[in-house]
């Protein structure tokens, strides 16, 4: 066992979460999900991530990685119709992994040394049994890495743990990949930021001027230009978004 | 049952026993662990929950802080704590600095990581306690919270065992927060007013709003004048950056 001396306290290895290669693409997340597939046992995973975050009606599951289809009867969104809004709603009050059983008796899915820590869904929609694995990040990255299954099981709470805390592993990759991508062809200067922060803390142009010793003039063109760079179609959008990708708080 | 946890108890708490327990075993004591941690959990009581975890990953003292309240008057950020009174004190300012200093991405990136620090000089700590600390952030619905141990001098670390202690931790407050022992700030929003502000941040003037909710641009002001006056913010901008750091939207 690697054990580093250091002040106080030996930090062992971290080898599961940073000492793997680095997730760089899009592709290094696939082999992760079917490695949990299989240690689960599972016939397939979706991992979805929560899309229009603020309004109850308006948020929705969208399948970012999926390996559904092959020996499930019933597609991907059948069980969106079936159980999104549950998983919805769940999600906004707890970090429990979610349980649900097939319409036939004989197949069903528990974790009986694992209760109360699992919640089982009521209602047998499907034709097959699963389990998702609510992951909440904060504003952004938020979602389920769901595993169907078939025949009847008994999930050990030791590997419903292990794969949850994998799960939150995975949808944290696939956030930082995703800011990457997203990040402004062009980065906003100083300035911009400096504008945008000062507008975000509900200053008003007259003010930022003055507060930067700019002229108002200058003031406004900064902002529009930091409004171009982040494809907003106004400053009030360009703060949200500039918050959201972390350029300002 | 009881007698049977009763010496698991003892037994967990033996530092050096549950040093070897994690180099060797490792694995069923996981079922152990969840079964202690069913009861607590379920009554809510969040003190005995995160002994139990402590005792699990090798902590000598425990402080569950609300992330999000820490930069508010008071001490309502502290969840539960056995750590010296002064020694909260003492980092609330420094939890604070840290909460504003890092951006919501990277909070977001940072869920379920253990982080390490060093206490500051000044602080006392109990004897035989390491000057090194660590956090693990985690989230239940929309509050974010911080799991900050400290452990005995020369302990060896295992950040897998952390993340579990963190995702468990969640896991316990899931359940209480279920029963209503807590209650989210939603700052007395109405639904549309958080739909206002969602089209807002999303870069929709007022007449588009209006146009797409069908009701007049006159109340669609009214509604965000009245946000601006629940949130205390002085400027739609300001509003909005409120709404997205709050994750409202």
């Amino acid at each position: 066992m690697a054990t580093t001396t250091r002040p106080g306290g030996n930090i062992l290895e971290d080898a599961t979460w940073s000492g793997q290669r680095p997730v760089t693409s899009r592709s290094d997340i696939f082999p992760k999900l079917v490695s949990l597939q299989r240690s689960l046992n599972a016939r397939g995973f979706a991992a979805f991530r929560v899309a229009g975050a603020s309004l109850p009606h308006k948020r929705r599951l969208d399948p970012e990685f999926e390996n559904w289809s092959s020996g499930l009867s019933s597609g991907r969104e059948a069980f969106i119709g079936a159980y999104g809004d549950a998983l919805l709603a769940h999600i906004e009050t707890s970090t429990l992994p979610v349980l649900w059983s097939a319409e036939e008796k004989t197949s069903f899915l528990d974790a009986s040394d694992f209760t109360p820590f699992a919640v089982q869904l009521q209602e047998r929609l499907l034709p097959y049994s699963g389990i998702a694995f609510p992951v909440r990040l904060g504003a952004v990255g938020n979602g389920y890495v769901v595993f169907p299954t078939i025949g009847g099981a008994d999930l050990p709470g030791e590997l419903i743990l292990a794969v949850h805390s994998r799960c939150y592993k995975v949808m944290t990759d696939i956030l930082s990949l995703d800011e990457r991508r997203a990040a402004p062809s062009e980065t906003l200067s100083e300035r911009e930021i400096a504008c945008l922060q000062l507008a975000g803390d509900g200053r008003i142009s007259e003010e930022i001027a003055e507060r930067l010793g700019l002229s108002v003039h200058t003031v406004n063109a900064y902002l529009g230009s930091a409004t171009i760079k982040l494809d907003s179609v106004n400053r009030i959008q360009a703060i949200a978004k500039a918050i959201r990708l972390g350029y300002i708080t | 049952m009881d007698a049977e946890l009763t010496t698991e108890g003892t037994e967990g708490r033996s530092r050096a026993a549950s040093l070897a327990e994690s180099l060797h075993k490792g694995s069923s004591s996981k079922d152990v662990l969840i079964r202690k941690l069913a009861t607590p959990a379920l009554s809510g009581d969040m003190g005995q929950c995160l002994r139990v975890l402590c005792d699990y990953v090798g902590a000598s003292h425990h402080l569950l802080a609300r992330y999000d309240l820490v930069q508010e008057e008071g001490l309502d950020f502290v969840v539960a704590a056995d750590w010296p009174f002064d020694l909260v004190r003492r980092l609330e300012s420094e939890l604070a600095t840290s909460y504003s200093q890092s951006t919501e991405l990277e909070k977001c990136l940072s869920v379920l990581q253990p982080k390490y620090a060093i206490l500051p000089d000044d602080a006392h700590v109990p004897a035989g306690t390491s000057r090194q600390y660590c956090t693990v952030t985690l989230n239940v619905g929309r509050t974010r919270l911080a799991l900050l141990l400290l452990f005995p001098q020369d302990y060896v670390l295992s950040p897998e065992r952390l993340r579990e202690v963190g995702l468990l931790a969640a896991y316990a407050l899931s359940l209480s927060a279920n029963k209503g022992h807590k209650s989210d700030r939603d700052f007395d929003l109405t639904d549309r007013e958080l739909e206002c502000l969602f089209w807002i941040a999303e870069g929709k003037t007022s007449d588009e709003i209006a146009t797409i909710l069908g009701i007049s641009r006159n109340t669609i002001n009214n509604y965000i004048t009245s946000v601006m006056r629940k949130t205390a913010t002085k400027t739609r901008s300001e509003a909005i950056a409120y709404a997205v750091r709050n994750n409202l939207v």
